[in-house]
């Protein structure tokens, strides 16, 4: 205990009178006892699912005295196996943050967004006002000049729900365009079937991984890491592909520290070799594939060697991993990874790996890719919604009808590219320009505007020129304090939310309930959901009357319950995994035109796309810039944790990663503190600088989602950077209409001031609930 | 009547910090204070480069001297090989937190010394420690050194490489590293980032 | 390249609070032994310095409770009846506590008997020894050298004589000088003690050489207070004052600087 000189003599002053009976908490305890121990306590465990990023591990809440103490894995679980990552145990933080929004806000009248000025209202008079300026925008420009954003579990809420029942198709998820488009785009038409928010790699019996990117061990998606290390622990071998020295490659047998954006260059050549070589898995490809010609013409001149002068490796090494690839198939695997929006051209660079994967033959095999099968589950008998936006989302269905019901328009973004998911950034032109037709309203559910859509200019231009702004939240997040009105949601350890279904192995259901009653006056997502769709008139939509109903009617149809699904948290399923299991059924998992792995894409070809995958070199860095990188820390998820005290503590701030060689140049010092400016006059910080050895002179590298602008968020505010707010620039990939974030470069601006800041450890003392 | 050690297989450690986490919730860890925490060492030069992942704690020694420098026994070794704090003999002078060359102890504001304490209340109920239990790489192992078939003798006879870390104080740690990367051991870094 | 996830242990866990009792338990110590070494020779002499003796004591006992962090345990005396002669504080508790109780005794008779003298200075002398103790017994923290255990004891005596000569004039100045000639003997033995020793304590040794500025200061104070010593006792007393409690407070700062976690 540090003693203050102001408390040392007030207590010299009352030395004898300093008895303080009592208090702490009222309760008449000798000042000499030790505070007891929650677990000493009367506990109970509540089953539910996690909400710290988008795995959704199955996790047992401990709670004693009213409070949640301890969140745990469920052993029975398939996600989590009894497991939790940092994130998920630091839930409890989350749930007790003192800077949770608490009251419904309305923007006060004649304020600007952005402004902060809000006054408290009653969930009534908020939703009453969203609902009168939602049918007024309706009646004047039609259901679709609404735009749902929503990213989490209540997402299905926000983003399909509601969306459906009101009729607007301009429903997306920053999942999607921001973050896996590519590989479901790429599955979609490789293998006729998403790769899924769980991916299906075969990490049990794998042997050989290769890792494009992918930086599993900062990437802590649990079920991946523990199979993962798993599987290097049984003696599986590893090749790492990244710029960066990563965690990942710290555990490979091989480092490629590949030049940023020539992956595919990589990848090609590892067909050539493949092909050349005759390497490739002959009974394989010939059963399942069609377009090994053109495949093997096309590769005709990607040799090693034209790859090693593209990306920066030596032809033997590449030739030499291509080999050992072989050499262990079908065991031997090229995991798709996750956040795929790199250049513009990534849609093709997952063709490519996909189509490594396909010669290897190893997709529906054991020691490559399961086949995922979605568990049998029914819907919630509503009335027939007037359309089905086509969303998307990690855990969603990557397809989407491209009919357009009578009486509605098609989605805003339409036309923009391929792919049939909506593409969250696309949708902020209409906001500006009104083309193709305006978009007047947006209701965003969980999602970081300003650190998850690139160019955060446009966005904040976009929300000024919106007649109504909804946003749902847990925290005053800096794009939250724009909004009309502000909706409290509660966490997810104080609500119900729709049953989640895991396409997996054992596809399995997973229920959330809540382990304690929302605090303030915040509400569950479902709940905010049900009341707008009933000032909306659209009642019949939602005809169940409490979540509980809703649920129990779900699990009703499958043969289950509440009751059972409350006991038992998660309820395991049989699987068809591998393509024996389907071909005993006489049944196709290759849902492509022509029902084979498609080498050759002739429906790309249609569509004026390359039908074979090219290398296109990405834009390059202007002199004197770096190109920006970006990751994960394992201890943060996205921008949403930076205020949990616990995580906090155990990563404070991002760094912006600089080779030691670079460094020198520039004069920087381990530790000072920098701008960082984009080719575009942007700048960001100050942040702190690694000298590293870890990563190549090209680039620099900063984890993604720090930087916060919010005062509301007192642990957050200030700290690190923003690589969102460097990333003004995108390049469009035409086919599945991902936004290429890596194509944005910055530039050191030495010798700024280290921010004055507080430390987590006391700001987490002085803001105790 | 046990000998328990915990055994940290760092060539699957990532770093990811789920143990420290833990740790918090589970020992009700006061802000500014950990009894757990992950060193990370960079070694070498590009791109010949190592990357060793450590969790540190107390480490429970066979031969603590953070147990002869308690003025009041306080701190103590059980039976079963844990070194442990009675909170409520504890006076807070920080005798022991200035013996520990391991820096593992801390002053708890409570009122009392703090410190890993290989989560007893769980081992009590035949559970492992919240870090071991909670650790998605399975890197962590916990048992009875005295039992030949505990999972931590068998993690123990199947190492390549076992370590522990300033075995010159003759504390004869009980947490033992596996494997780990670095062919130097687990010496402390030249140079730490403040 | 060391970086963390979390906070690692390793920080000061002895504040300015700690620093302040280093002080008091000195001039505590030190005055007492004066007291009892004075009162065997002359007992009423020694009676009359016998109450300032144990108000010193009584600071030192009231800072060191006040800054506990379990303050309402500190005063649970039961703690303490155990046996635990490796614990330096064990001694120093008892030292303090005996101290205090033959003071009284001291007080409250008109004539104490010599042996009553002779007890406490027994006691007084734990007082002095066992702070020196409380570092020197701590292998992890090699800057807290052995060296301190005579040391720390000579400048607390230092600190004592300062304070006595302030007080009482000229009484006490030859001891003053001699001390101060220990003193800077032994703190210039510190770097070489150091240096004689393994890795950890050049590391040290690099430390004091090169953030010493203070315990350097400290040393030079000494030596100008055994010079002057017995032309001007009052500046030689202050200078010794100083002097004493640069080094020691220096010491006791630093020394808990942690080599396993930040390294030198």
């Amino acid at each position: 205990m540090k003693l203050n000189r102001r408390k040392f003599l007030t207590l010299s002053a009352a030395s004898v009178g300093a008895v303080a009976l009592g208090g702490r908490a009222g309760a008449l305890k000798a000042p000499w006892t030790v505070p007891q121990k929650w677990y000493e306590e009367q506990v109970s465990t509540v089953y539910s699912y996690c909400e710290n990023c988008f795995w959704k591990c199955g996790i047992t809440v401990k709670v004693a005295g009213g409070k949640v103490r301890k969140i745990d894995g469920q052993k029975h679980n398939p996600k989590s196996r009894g497991r939790l990552c940092p994130r998920g145990q630091a839930g409890v933080a989350q749930l007790y943050d003192p800077d949770r929004l608490k009251r419904p806000l309305i923007r006060v009248e004649g304020s600007e967004r952005g402004e902060g000025k809000y006054r408290e209202a009653s969930w009534d008079e908020a939703l009453d006002y969203i609902a009168a300026r939602m049918l007024k925008i309706k009646d004047e420009y039609g259901p679709e000049a609404i735009a749902w954003f929503g990213h989490g579990s209540g997402d299905s809420w926000f983003v399909e729900y509601l969306p459906a029942a009101w009729g607007s198709p301009n429903a997306a998820k920053p999942a999607v365009s921001v973050c896996t488009a590519p590989r479901e785009t790429a599955s979609q038409w490789t293998f006729g079937r998403g790769v899924g928010g769980h991916e299906p790699v075969d990490w049990e019996n794998t042997e050989y991984i290769v890792l494009i990117g992918h930086h599993i061990g900062e990437d802590t998606h649990n079920t991946q890491l523990q199979e993962f290390a798993a599987a290097l622990r049984r003696g599986a071998k590893l090749v790492v592909v990244d710029p960066r020295f990563s965690t990942a490659a710290s555990k490979a047998d091989r480092w490629l520290p590949i030049k940023p954006g020539t992956d595919t260059a990589l990848l090609l050549a590892w067909i050539n070799v493949l092909i050349e070589e005759g390497l490739y898995d002959r009974e394989y490809v010939e059963k399942y594939t069609v377009g090994l010609a053109e495949l093997a013409e096309h590769v005709k001149d990607k040799t090693p060697e034209w790859a090693a002068s593209i990306t920066d490796l030596p032809a033997d090494t590449i030739r030499a991993v291509a080999r050992e690839l072989a050499a262990h198939a079908p065991k031997a695997v090229l995991p798709p990874g996750r956040h795929t929006v790199w250049y513009g051209s990534d849609t093709q660079r997952m063709r490519a790996l996909y189509i490594v994967n396909a010669l290897l033959g190893n997709y529906g095999v054991p020691g490559g890719f399961y086949l995922a099968k979605k568990p049998y589950l029914e819907k919630y008998p509503h009335p027939p919604f007037p359309l089905e936006p086509a969303a998307g989302g990690c855990s969603g269905s990557s397809g989407g009808s491209e009919e357009v019901p009578e009486g509605y328009k098609p989605r805003a973004d339409k036309g923009k590219f391929f792919a049939k998911t909506t593409a969250i950034q696309e949708l902020i032109e209409p906001m500006l320009s009104g083309k193709p037709y305006p978009i007047r309203g947006l209701i965003c559910y969980g999602t970081n505007l300003f650190h998850s859509i690139p160019n955060v200019p446009r966005t904040k231009e976009a929300l000024r020129k919106l007649d109504l702004y909804v946003a749902i939240d847990v925290l005053p997040m800096e794009h939250v304090m724009w909004a009309d009105v502000i909706l409290p949601e509660c966490t997810y350890l104080e609500r119900y939310d729709d049953l989640v279904a895991i396409a997996h192995k054992t596809p399995f259901i997973e229920l959330r309930q809540p382990a304690v009653k929302p605090l303030w006056d915040s509400k569950p997502g479902w709940w905010i959901m049900r009341e707008l769709a009933i000032k909306l008139g659209l009642e019949k939509f939602v005809p169940w009357k409490s979540i509980e109903e809703y649920l129990d009617t779900r699990l009703q149809a499958i043969g289950s319950s509440l009751e059972e699904m409350k006991k038992k948290g998660t309820l395991v399923q049989r699987g068809r995994p591998y393509l024996n299991d389907w071909e005993r059924w006489h049944m196709n998992p290759f849902k492509t035109p022509s029902g084979k792995i498609e080498l050759y894409s002739k429906t790309f070809a249609e569509h004026g796309f390359d039908p074979l995958p090219d290398y296109t070199p990405p834009m390059p860095a202007p002199t004197g810039y770096y190109r920006l990188l970006y990751g994960r820390s394992p201890v943060h998820s996205f921008a949403k944790t930076q205020n949990n005290w616990v995580l906090m503590e155990l990563k404070p701030e991002n760094e912006v990663w600089i080779s030691n060689a670079e460094g020198k140049k520039l004069g920087l010092r381990q530790g000072e503190y920098v701008w960082l400016e984009n080719d575009a006059g942007v700048r960001e910080g100050p942040v702190r600088v690694r000298l590293t050895e870890r990563i190549r002179n090209d680039c620099v590298y900063l984890v993604h989602g720090f930087g916060h602008k919010s005062r509301g968020l007192r642990l957050a505010f200030g700290r690190g950077a923003s690589d969102n707010a460097l990333q003004t620039r995108y390049v469009l990939d035409k086919i599945s209409g991902g936004a290429g974030l890596r194509n944005n470069f910055v530039k050191i601006v030495p010798n700024a001031a280290k921010p004055r800041l507080k430390r987590i450890s006391t700001l987490a003392r002085e803001r105790r609930l | 009547m046990a000998r328990y050690a915990m055994v940290i297989d760092l060539e699957s450690c990532v770093g990811c910090s789920a143990c420290a986490a833990a740790c918090v919730l589970e020992n009700e860890v006061p802000p500014g204070h950990n009894r757990l925490w992950i060193r990370q060492r960079e070694l070498g030069v590009f791109p010949e480069l190592t990357v060793e992942y450590r969790p540190e704690q107390c480490l429970h020694c066979e031969n603590p001297p953070c147990v002869p420098a308690c003025p009041t026994g306080a701190s103590y070794k059980n039976e079963d090989g844990l070194v442990l704090v009675k909170y409520e003999r504890c006076i807070a002078c920080g005798a022991c937190v200035a013996a520990c060359p391991y820096d593992a102890r801390f002053m708890n504001p409570a009122g009392y010394v703090d410190k890993c304490t290989f989560c007893e209340h769980r081992i009590a109920d035949g559970l492992d420690p919240a870090c071991v239990e909670t650790c998605p790489t399975g890197c962590r192992v916990f048992g009875d050194l005295d039992d030949p078939t505990s999972a931590v003798r068998e993690a123990l006879a199947k190492a390549g490489r076992i370590d522990v870390l300033r075995p010159e104080m003759g504390t004869e740690p009980k947490l033992f590293y596996l494997n780990t990367p670095s062919n130097r051991g687990l010496d402390e870094a030249e140079e730490v980032q403040q | 390249m060391t970086t963390f996830y979390g906070i690692p242990g390793g920080g000061h866990f002895w504040h300015w609070t700690t620093q302040i009792h280093f002080l008091l338990v000195a001039l505590a110590g030190g005055f007492t032994l004066y007291t009892a070494l004075l009162g065997m020779k002359n007992g009423s002499e020694g009676r009359k310095l016998a109450p300032w003796a144990l108000l010193l004591i009584a600071a030192d006992l009231f800072m060191l409770w006040a800054e506990s962090p379990a303050r309402f345990r500190f005063t649970q005396f039961w703690l303490f009846l155990g046996i635990h002669p490796k614990a330096a504080i064990w001694w120093g508790a008892w030292g303090l506590a005996l101290s205090a109780l033959l003071l009284l005794v001291i007080i409250l008779q008109k004539q104490a008997g010599k042996y009553w003298y002779a007890l406490l200075a027994v006691c007084s002398t734990i007082v002095v020894l066992y702070p020196g103790y409380a570092l020197a017994a701590n292998a992890a923290r090699p800057l807290w050298d052995h060296l301190l255990l005579a040391l720390f004891p000579a400048t607390a005596l230092l600190l004592a004589l300062a304070l006595l000569i302030a007080w009482r004039g000229e009484e006490a100045v030859r001891w003053l000088e001699l001390t101060s000639w220990v003193s800077l003997l032994l703190a210039l033995l510190l770097p070489a003690a150091l240096a004689s020793g393994g890795v950890d304590q050049a590391r040290a040794l690099a430390l004091l050489l090169r953030r010493g500025l203070l315990f350097g200061l400290g040393t030079l104070l000494v030596l100008l207070a055994a010079l002057t010593a017995r032309r001007t006792p009052a500046l030689a007393a202050a200078c010794a004052f100083a002097g004493a409690w640069l080094i020691r407070g220096w010491l006791v700062a630093e020394g808990q600087h942690s080599l396993f976690t930040h390294g030198f």
